[in-house]
Order: structure tokens, then C-alpha cells, then sequence
């Protein structure tokens, strides 16, 4: 690789070094591992956000990640990542919830009272549509008890196209042919419209994680599915949601983080559950706040 | 389908905080029930007036949550007053205070800044290693010159690792000849000449 | 490169390095894979956890005494955890400081221990010991 040339202009190459830099800090801050193999491919998009917000050298940059000015971190990892949602994203906590979550869940519970499950943030709907179908496919008790799904987003643009539950082929591509014609109509564009029964059965709502009073319209969960998003957060806001959620759940209840959030240091307030198919966060039962 | 729908309770609020009655509050904080006093906690983040009451609090808190609400309560005020109510913490024998203090402190750079130099030269290695850490988050011109000035009197070999660390990501080029005379004097140990080699290799191949 | 005296194949030994600094992490992945192991790498406990379960390692290396992480709660939980992952080897890394953590180090489950700064020789002998490559004959 090409070293730093002097330029007047900014710079368009970046040293192995820089790029080490980045990849350390990124990691350190977010938890996302870059292979060596992606070396080239970092440098680009580095490259691209240097000139983005138009910083005179890859020292300057540096300093706007590190403070995540205007949420550089964001943009960078966004930058990174083709940032597309879909259907059944991380498919091994889903398989958590039935084969291991809801056991526990149901244990001690009057069949009256329902089972409150929350995604957010839930974007244009694929989660918490995905956690309704799959109950239905995989869980044997589904019909033996209430359950209450609730969406939230602070994009209420997003909210609205869940709402109306229109998809491309892309986003269906996790799922079986059988599921896609249980719940799915083709629509003329090859879109998908989703079964207007599922989108009945969602609640969406406008909700900002770290606004504790809009948070506090938010009580008793029994899983929380809370993926992608606290990893962007700075360590004031993502303490303050970690507190919000924490509030939300149900004593015993579960929240689901996305699969590189290991940063988030929401583990101070909730019990590390590891199960087979993946690590989860509880609020613990009783309070002794126990580790 | 067996999903129900109910709605969520309440407006959907948009303006600022409703301040609870200050005195209330903080006389919640002494509560005999955990979740008053952490919801008590909770509802003081941010209020300059509560930083006495809340550092009393976390003295006597034994509950971790409640522990955590309350740090996060003087994060939020983040003034010099709530900075000096978290410090002593990081003696703390228990690693989760230490861990939610430091990244209070990490989140107050400029209210942090004017006690960098006294953590950095306290008599307590451990104390000092946890200062490096601190100064991750400030400005690097500032990281840069406390850290060479540890570096210059430093003569616990961990301690200059946990800086060098610091350095290898935030440091800038006038930190090169301090990394230099380092590794000289801790030629021949195990992991320092190494750690100056690639905080230097780091400094240099972005500074150019 | 690491040469194996008896006739078996010669095995792929996975080490699994947790510490918070990375440049104490590419110390010790220099050293081992020099040697021939092959290395992964976790920045603290939780990740460890999600690593050990997801892949075989033939031992954890984990530093206790850090500022964001706590090597003993790692420990509990990977003592906790399905029987092929909990009897994983673990080596410790101590500070001097905290050589009175070593009662602790042992009841939450450590095979060993060592003292920072680590030197290679020390960390090549107790993998070799704790991966069962005592016998063999390194280069």
C-alpha cells in the first residue's frame, strides 16, 4: 500500500498505520471486527468521510471520530455496512426467545395475562414482524396466551411504512418459500405486501430511548429486542437508555442486544444469561441486584 | 393470530423534563426500598443543586443498579462539584464501581481535565494506570503532553504501558522522543520496548 | 514453527486472548503465532463468552486486573457454561498489585497464573503446558 503523499488537497490514500488506527479504535468503541482482508475497502470509505467532513488530513478526522462529532461514528460504520434491514436478522435469538426465553417467561404466569415483547428501535417493521412470524411457526404454545408485540422508532417515517408492511424481495430473503406465501402477498412490482392480520397484531408507536419521560409511558416487558442501536450512542446517552430499559422490563425480563454490542456496558445493570443459541441480558428477578 | 393490541398509556410527551420538587427527591434518595431510591437517583440526573445528595447516597448505596443510577446522575451534572464526588471511586475495591466511574469520567473531558495532572502523579499505581485511561477522551494535544509527562518520572513498567496505550491511539509526534527514552530505559523487559515500538510506528504513520 | 514428535496429525491448538489493550493483544498473538498456535481475540469478558461458545479453543489467556473488565466474571460464567466449554484451560494474568487476587484467580476457576509484563518464554512454557504441547519440540 501506497504511503501518505504530501498534498495540498486532502488526502485520498491512507497509511497501513491510519488505518490501524481506525480499525483499533473502531473496534474498541463499537465492537465490529475488520479482517486484513478488508484493508482496501476500509481505506475508501475512510477516504470518502475525510473529505465528507471536509478535514484537511487524516489527523484532524481522527479527532472528529473520537469525539463523534455529528455522529461520525455512525457515518463511518454506515459507511461500512450495507445498511439494510430484513427479515429474521439474527435468526439465533429469535430461536433464543422459543426454545429458551419463553419457557422461563411462562413459568410462574397467569395464561390471562399477556406476554409484552418491544422492538426498538424497529425501523420499517421487519423486526417485530419477524418476531410475530415466528412465533407462529415455531412456538407450540402460541395460541395458549395474549401476546402483545410493540414497535417503536424515533423516524415516524419509518414507523408509517411499517405500518403499511410493503417489502422488497431482498428483505424476504431469510425466509422459506412456505413462510413467504403464508404471510405474504406479491404485489405487481415485485414487492411483498405483508398480511394485514400481522400488521393488526402490531402496535407502533413513536418512542426516543433516551427520553425517559417518553420511555416511562413504557412498562413490564417480557423481552425487549433492542439491536444496532446502543453501540451508536455516546457513553452519557447509552447510559440513560440502558437506565430507560431497564425501567421497561418486567423483573426478569430479557432484553436482545445486537450481535457486536458487547461495548455497551448495559451488563452493569442486567444478569448475563448465556444460552446455547445466544447471550442475553436480564433484569434481575428479585432486588438484590445480584451480578 | 393470537396478538393483542393495547395502547400505550399515556401523552406522548414532547416537552422538557417535569421537575419533581427538589427536596422530595432527594429525601426519596435515602429511602429504605431500592427501586425509590433508584428511581429518587434517576430523577436527579442533571440538577446541580442534588450533587451533595447524591454523593452522600452513592457513600452509603450498597444495591449495583441503584449504584449506577446514581454515577449516571452525576454524570449528567458533570460539573467540577459531581467530578469530585465520583474521583474517590477509583480506589474502589469493586470493579464494577471502578469500570461505571471511569466511564462517567471519560463522558466530562473538560471537567475531568484540571485533576488529570494530580491522578496521573498519585502515589497509587493502580490509580495512576486508571488516569491513563481518562485521558483517552480528551483533546490529543492535552492527552499527549500529561502522558509524556508521566512517562518522564514513571517508573512503574504497567504504568507506562497503560500509557503507551493511550499514546499508540490519541498520540501525537511530540510524544516520539518521550516513547524513545522509554524503551531505553525499559530495554531488555518484556512488553515495553515492544508496546513504544508500535505506539511509535502508530504516531508516525499518521503524522505526516 | 512448533514440531510434533509423535506420528499423530498434528492438530490445530486455538487460543482464545482477552485483554483490553490492544497492543498487549498483538504481544501475545505475535508471540503465539510465531509458535505456531492459531489465535483469536476478545476486549472483554462478554465477548470472550460469545467466542468460546461459538468456536473450540484450547485455551483462554485473560487479564484480571483492568480497568473495564473483570477476568473474574468472565470466569464464573465460562465455569457456568455447557461442559465442553466450561473445562477450557485458563491461564490468568495478574498485576503485582493484585497477587492477592490469586485465592480469587483460583475458586473462580484459573488453571494458572502469570504477573504482567508477561515475557514470551513464560507465556510459550505455560501454553505449551496447559494445550498438552508440553512434549513437543519448539524450533
Amino acid at each position: 500500500m501506497a504511503g501518505l503523499e504530501a498534498e495540498q488537497i486532502r488526502p485520498t490514500q491512507l497509511t497501513q498505520e491510519e488505518v490501524r488506527r481506525v480499525c483499533e479504535f473502531l473496534y474498541r468503541r463499537t465492537g465490529m471486527v475488520f479482517a486484513d482482508s478488508r484493508r482496501y475497502y476500509i481505506d475508501r470509505r475512510v477516504a470518502e468521510r475525510i473529505a465528507a467532513t471536509q478535514s484537511d488530513s487524516f489527523r484532524s478526522y481522527f479527532s472528529v471520530l473520537r469525539s463523534d462529532a455529528n455522529h461520525e461514528i455512525e457515518h463511518l460504520v454506515n459507511a461500512f455496512t450495507i445498511n439494510e434491514t430484513y427479515f429474521n436478522r439474527e435468526e439465533h435469538q429469535l430461536r433464543c426467545m422459543t426454545s429458551s426465553l419463553l419457557d422461563n417467561i411462562v413459568g410462574v404466569r397467569d395464561r390471562r395475562e399477556a406476554i409484552r415483547i418491544w422492538s426498538i428501535p424497529c425501523s420499517t417493521g421487519e423486526e417485530p414482524y419477524s418476531i410475530a412470524m415466528w412465533l407462529m411457526e415455531h412456538w407450540s404454545e402460541v395460541d395458549s396466551y395474549n401476546i402483545e408485540i410493540v414497535a417503536s422508532d424515533i423516524d415516524t417515517r419509518a414507523l408509517k411504512a411499517g405500518a403499511q408492511g410493503i417489502y422488497s424481495e431482498r428483505a424476504l430473503m431469510r425466509l422459506s418459500q412456505n413462510v413467504i406465501s403464508r404471510y405474504f402477498e406479491p404485489l405487481p412490482d415485485s414487492r411483498y405486501q405483508i398480511h394485514p392480520g400481522l400488521i393488526d397484531s402490531v402496535q407502533f408507536t413513536r418512542a426516543n430511548l433516551i427520553d425517559s419521560r417518553d420511555m416511562a409511558r413504557y412498562r413490564g416487558f417480557d423481552i425487549i429486542f433492542c439491536r444496532n442501536v446502543l453501540i451508536y450512542f455516546d457513553d452519557s446517552s447509552r447510559r440513560i437508555a440502558a437506565e430507560n430499559l431497564y425501567d421497561c422490563l418486567r423483573p426478569g425480563g430479557y432484553i436482545c442486544l445486537g450481535h457486536s454490542e458487547t461495548m455497551s456496558r448495559i451488563s452493569s445493570l442486567f444478569r448475563v444469561c448465556s444460552f446455547s443459541e445466544a447471550i442475553i441480558y436480564q433484569r434481575p428477578e428479585a432486588d438484590h441486584g445480584a451480578k | 393470530m393470537p396478538f393483542v393490541k393495547r395502547e400505550v398509556s399515556g401523552p406522548a410527551t414532547e416537552d422538557g423534563p417535569r421537575q419533581e420538587p427538589l427536596e422530595s427527591t432527594i429525601a426519596a434518595l435515602r429511602s429504605l426500598d431500592a427501586e425509590t431510591r433508584w428511581s429518587a437517583a434517576r430523577a436527579l440526573g442533571g440538577r446541580a443543586k442534588a450533587v451533595t445528595a447524591l454523593a452522600d447516597a452513592l457513600s452509603k448505596e450498597q444495591i449495583p443498579h441503584v449504584q449506577e443510577a446514581i454515577i449516571t446522575a452525576l454524570m449528567r451534572i458533570g460539573n467540577e462539584a459531581s467530578v469530585m464526588a465520583l474521583l474517590p471511586y477509583l480506589r474502589s475495591q469493586d470493579a464494577g464501581q471502578r469500570s461505571a466511574v471511569i466511564e462517567a469520567l471519560q463522558a466530562l473531558p473538560g471537567a475531568v481535565l484540571p485533576f488529570m495532572a494530580s491522578l496521573l502523579g498519585d502515589p497509587d499505581s493502580d490509580v495512576r494506570i486508571l488516569a491513563t485511561e481518562l485521558t483517552r477522551t480528551l483533546p490529543e494535544d492535552d492527552t499527549t503532553r500529561l502522558l509524556c509527562e508521566l512517562l518522564e518520572r514513571e517508573q512503574h513498567s504497567n504504568v507506562c504501558a497503560a500509557a503507551v496505550d493511550v499514546l499508540a491511539e490519541v498520540g501525537t509526534r511530540e510524544a516520539l522522543p518521550t516513547l524513545r527514552s522509554c524503551a531505553e530505559r525499559f530495554a531488555g523487559t518484556p512488553f515495553l520496548p515492544f508496546a513504544v515500538s508500535v505506539a511509535i510506528a502508530r504516531i508516525s504513520g499518521t503524522e505526516s | 514453527m512448533v514440531q510434533n514428535d509423535t506420528v499423530s496429525p498434528r492438530l490445530t491448538i486455538r487460543i482464545l486472548i482477552v485483554d483490553d489493550s490492544s497492543l498487549v493483544r498483538l504481544y501475545y498473538r505475535n508471540i503465539l503465532e510465531r509458535a505456531g498456535f492459531e489465535v483469536e481475540q476478545a476486549i472483554n469478558g462478554i465477548e470472550a463468552i460469545e467466542r468460546v461458545q461459538a468456536q473450540a479453543f484450547n485455551l483462554v489467556v485473560v487479564d484480571v486486573n483492568m480497568p473495564k473488565m473483570d477476568g473474574f466474571s468472565f470466569l464464573r460464567a465460562l465455569r457456568r457454561s455447557a461442559p465442553s466449554v466450561a473445562t477450557l484451560p485458563a491461564l490468568v494474568i495478574t498485576t503485582e498489585s493484585s497477587q492477592h487476587d490469586l485465592d480469587d484467580a483460583r475458586s473462580a476457576g484459573a488453571n494458572f497464573y502469570l504477573v504482567k509484563p508477561v515475557s514470551e518464554a513464560d507465556l510459550l512454557r505455560h501454553a505449551a503446558i496447559l494445550t498438552g504441547r508440553q512434549n513437543e519440540r519448539i524450533a
